[in-house]
This record gives C-alpha cells, sequence and structure tokens, in this order.
C-alpha cells in the first residue's frame, strides 16, 4: 500500500514555512551579495579592495589559522573522550553524556564569563599554580590567542565527539577480536584497525567543527585579543563601527563561501546528510 | 617482547583516560564555578566564595533594564517557538509523508540555517529587515529567531515521525477520517515526545541566541543576551553572574527535561 501524502497536500505543507526561509532566509543572503556589488551598480571594487587589504589579509590569515588550530585541539581532545565512552557501560556512557551534553545546552556568554573568572591573572588557575609553585608573574590566558582556543575547545568539543563517538559504537567488535587472535596487541589493534575505520567519523566532527570555528563571533570578541580578530567580528565592525555596508557585505559573502565549500564536503562525508548532532 | 607492548598499551590507555578526563572537567567547569561565584554577593567577582549572599540576585530584580530584558527574550522565545512549531511541524510531516522530486535538495535547504555563520544571517537580517522596515521591532527578532530554530523543530519531528507506522494514518483516512483529524488524532499523540523536544530546543536557543539578535534588537528591543554580551564587552558589571547563575539553571532543567525525553524508545 502507498502511503506517501498526495501532492496537493505536499505543497500546502510545505507553504508557509517555504514563504518565510523565503523572504527571510534567501532575501537577506540576497541583500548581502546586493549589498557586496553596490546594489544595481554591480560594482565589485569592494571585493578588489579586500584583496588588497592588509587589514582584510590579516584577519583572513589569523581566522583560518585559529580555525585549524582549535581543530586540532579539539580532536585530540574529542577523541580521547570518545574512546573513553565507547569502552564504558551503557549505564556509566549515559551518566558521562551529560558531561558532554550540559556545556552543549550552555549559553556561549556564561562560559565566556566563567572562563574570564577562572583564567584571569587573579583567577583560580594562576592562583593554584601560584599556590604549588610559590609566587610568580600570572600566566596570561585570556585575551589573547591561548583565551579564543580554550573558549573554542569548549564549544566545540561536543561536536567532535558525537560522530566520533557514533563511529566507535558502530565498529564491529569481531574485527579487534579476530585481530588479537592472530596476536595483534591492544595498541596494533588501535592504529591499524580502530583509528582507520574511525576516519570517516573523525572527517565529519573535523569539518563541523572547522566551519564552526571559522564562523565564531563570541569567543574572540570576549577571549581574544586585539590582534586576534576574526571575519565575523570584521563584519561586525564594519557594519556598526564605520557603517560600511558593501564592506561588511564581501567579508560575509566570502565567508560564507569558505565555510559553505566545507559544509559541502560534510554532506559529502556523510552520505548527502548535513544534520548537526 | 610482550611485556614490552604491554607497558607501551598501558601508557596510552593511561594517557588517553587522563586526556579524557581532563576534558571532561573542563567542559564542566564553567557550568560549576558560576553557581558558587554568583552567591559571593561581592562586587568583585572570585571564586571559590568567601561568603555568601545574594545581593548580586537582589541587584537584578532591582534593575529594570535587567529583568525587562529577560522578560523580552521570553516573550520573544515564546513566540518564536510558537510561530516555528506552526511552520515547522507542517513541513516536516510534508516532507517524511510525502515523496516528490527533490525531497533531498529542499530537506537540506531547511537546515541550511544551521549551517550557515550565524554573524552572515545576523548581516542578512539587519540589511533586508531595514528594507522592510520592520528592523528594531519584536517582529523582527521573531523572524530572525524562527529562521534560526525552524531547523531543529523539523530535524527532531521528523525523526518522530520515521519511528511511527503510517499504515495508521492510511486506515484512518480509509474508515473516512480527514486529513487534519488523521493528523490530530492519529499522528499528534504518537510524536507527542519527538513536538516536546522540538519546542523544549527551539525555546532554549532562541533564548539564548545572541548574535543574530545583536544584529536586529533595538534599545527598546534588547533581550536578555544581547544585554549580558554588551555588559561582557563594556564593562563587567557583577550582576552578569547572577545572570548566568540563573542561565545555568534553566539550561540544567533543559538538558534533564530533554534526556528524560530521548530515554523513551521513541526519542531518537
Amino acid at each position: 500500500m502507498n502511503h506517501a501524502l498526495e501532492t496537493r497536500f505536499v505543497a500546502l505543507l510545505l507553504a508557509p514555512l517555504m514563504v518565510v526561509m523565503l523572504l527571510f532566509f534567501l532575501l537577506p543572503a540576497g541583500s548581502i551579495i546586493w549589498t557586496s556589488l553596490h546594489g544595481a551598480k554591480l560594482d565589485p571594487s569592494t571585493y578588489l579592495d579586500l584583496l588588497t587589504s592588509a587589514l582584510f589579509h590579516k584577519v583572513l590569515t589569523t581566522t583560518l589559522v585559529i580555525g585549524i588550530q582549535a581543530t586540532l585541539v579539539t580532536l585530540v581532545v574529542g577523541y580521547a573522550i570518545a574512546m573513553h565512552l565507547a569502552r564504558l557501560s551503557p549505564r556509566h556512557r549515559a551518566v558521562m553524556m551529560i558531561f558532554v551534553m550540559l556545556p552543549f545546552w550552555t549559553s556561549i556568554l556564561v562560559k565566556s564569563f566563567a572562563f574570564t573568572i577562572v583564567l584571569g591573572d587573579a583567577g583560580l588557575v594562576n592562583r593554584a599554580i601560584a599556590f604549588v609553585f610559590g609566587n610568580k608573574e600570572p600566566i596570561q590566558m585570556l585575551f589573547n590567542r591561548t583565551g579564543v582556543l580554550l573558549g573554542m575547545l569548549n564549544f566545540l568539543l561536543p561536536f567532535m565527539v558525537l560522530p566520533i563517538l557514533s563511529n566507535l559504537m558502530a565498529q564491529d567488535p569481531a574485527l579487534a577480536r579476530a585481530a588479537q587472535t592472530m596476536g595483534a596487541g591492544p595498541l596494533r589493534i588501535f592504529l591499524r584497525i580502530t583509528l582507520p575505520l574511525s576516519l570517516p567519523g573523525v572527517l565529519s566532527g573535523v569539518l563541523m567543527c572547522l566551519s564552526l570555528a571559522i564562523g565564531s563571533y563570541i569567543t574572540p570578541a570576549l577571549l581574544g585579543g586585539r590582534t586576534d580578530m576574526m571575519l565575523a567580528n570584521l563584519v561586525d565592525f564594519y557594519t556598526r563601527q564605520t557603517l560600511d555596508w558593501p564592506a561588511a557585505s564581501a567579508i560575509a559573502v566570502i565567508l560564507l563561501v569558505i565555510t559553505g565549500t566545507i559544509v559541502a564536503l560534510l554532506t559529502r562525508v556523510r552520505g548527502g546528510q548535513a544534520e548537526v548532532l | 617482547m610482550n611485556e614490552l607492548v604491554d607497558r607501551t598499551t598501558r601508557f596510552w590507555r593511561a594517557t588517553g583516560g587522563f586526556v579524557a578526563w581532563a576534558g571532561y572537567l573542563f567542559l564542566l567547569m564553567p557550568t560549576l564555578i558560576i553557581i558558587p561565584v554568583s552567591l559571593n554577593g561581592s562586587q568583585n567577582l572570585t571564586f571559590p566564595p568567601e561568603r555568601l549572599s545574594l545581593a548580586l540576585f537582589a541587584q537584578f530584580f532591582a534593575d529594570p533594564s535587567w529583568w525587562g530584558a529577560a522578560l523580552q527574550s521570553l516573550k520573544i522565545a515564546v513566540a518564536s517557538t510558537l510561530l516555528t512549531l506552526a511552520l515547522a511541524v507542517p513541513a516536516a510531516y510534508a516532507l517524511v509523508r510525502g515523496d516528490f522530486f527533490g525531497r533531498r535538495a529542499l530537506n537540506l535547504f531547511l537546515m541550511s540555517p544551521i549551517l550557515v555563520p550565524v554573524v552572515v544571517l545576523g548581516l542578512g537580517f539587519y540589511l533586508n529587515f531595514n528594507t522592510f522596515r520592520i528592523g528594531g521591532t519584536d517582529l523582527a527578532l521573531v523572524l530572525a529567531h524562527t529562521i534560526l530554530i525552524a531547523p531543529f523543530v523539523v530535524v527532531s519531528v521528523s525523526a518522530g515521525l520515521r519511528q511511527i507506522d503510517p499504515a495508521l494514518e492510511s486506515v484512518a483516512i480509509i474508515m473516512g477520517a480527514s486529513r487534519a483529524r488523521v493528523f490530530f488524532q492519529v499522528v499528534v499523540p504518537q510524536i507527542k515526545d519527538s513536538l516536546v523536544v522540538g519546542a523544549l530546543l527551539a525555546f532554549l536557543i532562541s533564548f539564548d541566541e545572541v548574535v543574530a539578535s545583536y544584529f536586529v534588537a533595538a534599545p527598546a528591543t534588547t533581550t536578555l543576551p544581547v544585554k549580558m554580551y554588551s555588559a561582557l564587552r563594556w564593562e563587567i558589571s557583577p550582576v552578569i553572574a547572577a545572570v548566568s547563575a540563573m542561565l545555568t539553571v534553566l539550561s540544567l532543567v533543559f538538558s534533564i527535561a530533554l534526556i528524560a525525553l530521548r530515554k523513551s524508545p521513541r526519542g531518537h
């Protein structure tokens, strides 16, 4: 029996959301492109100016470097967490998953604020270090690259852990057992079986984190230093400070092209699925 | 030889375990310290607190610009959640039960707001809403939030729909029920949990949304996260500790509710 809805019902049910998406999602995207080209003038000068602008080059480089650094740190910690979770019994795993998911639901502002208390010169970490090693110069962990990377790590970890974990759990345990029978040690099993088989999950997590990191706005604004401005902050700077909407729009378009390319790769890795979680 | 392998293995396992536990601690740390800090009551924020006091909460409720922003966030989150449910639930039903050309492409399109950097969306809303002359109104915030949360509702409702047997709907149709009646009496009761999950997600994301709101809100329509963001940037007011503690409790309640709902076999 065919359970499919008739086409006219489908159209009727989809119409309201589609209208709102067209007016308030596609049209805004169009406004950005339109503005970046100076409206009907179709003048590409903003893009040409950006290509020669030292500020833009610096911010673009910073954005890509921070994105890659944050993703790599997240990969190392995220893989360790996913491995740890995968080895637990389902009951224990459910409990530990709360540790991963709770920060996911915590406002990024709350987390940034908490970091300023913990990582500041007189913060918990520096006082603990002073207590153990005696009074020294406090370690600068805020308003510099370290602050941005720690903030991003906290934000990105769930996006890395979840795809790797689901990949590890889907692996057939018979493979590891077979390797063990053939005389492979645990390290060899990990390097030759677990790790290579988990690469799709890793790639999926890496691309998701890279795309999120490159588009970040709050973390660099609140935890980064003056020299670590990222593309998203530059968009805001041109929108609010200099009111140069074509420049803001052109940077937004460039940011969209970069993250769009990463997401396109991601959907290929995930076989046409782009769901976040 | 064998002993050597064992020792390296044990070393790597211990290292992995250590990194994992450091990771858990790092993830939990912001949530764990915020409530004690807010109960400190003193104007210089420290952890651990020296004495207990509710002074910062009193300061929050004494300042209309703070609790007004909280009420504004509540209003916007409720309105966007309701609007999104009305738009996204029928769409999810059509996507799961319909069989038409371009369904996958359409699904991807409906997911795309999650994948676009929020700052790009924010700028787009800003330019577009000015053209429509709704910039700085509550409507602008509700529409912006609706675009951002609709994908989450579509995903959770679609997941719920995929778990239930479409034959029940066909039977109801054959027995003469109208499409609307089938939807409300056969489908909705079966996907109740997914609807609640979708609504909770939508509400929390809207309540916490900062970047898009920052571009769209006017001083008169400022939401709590926007006010908090400005406060964090320009003058770290101790009231932020109280706000953070309340937001943390809110997220905690929502996570527990979501975990409880997802435990049921029908959740995803």
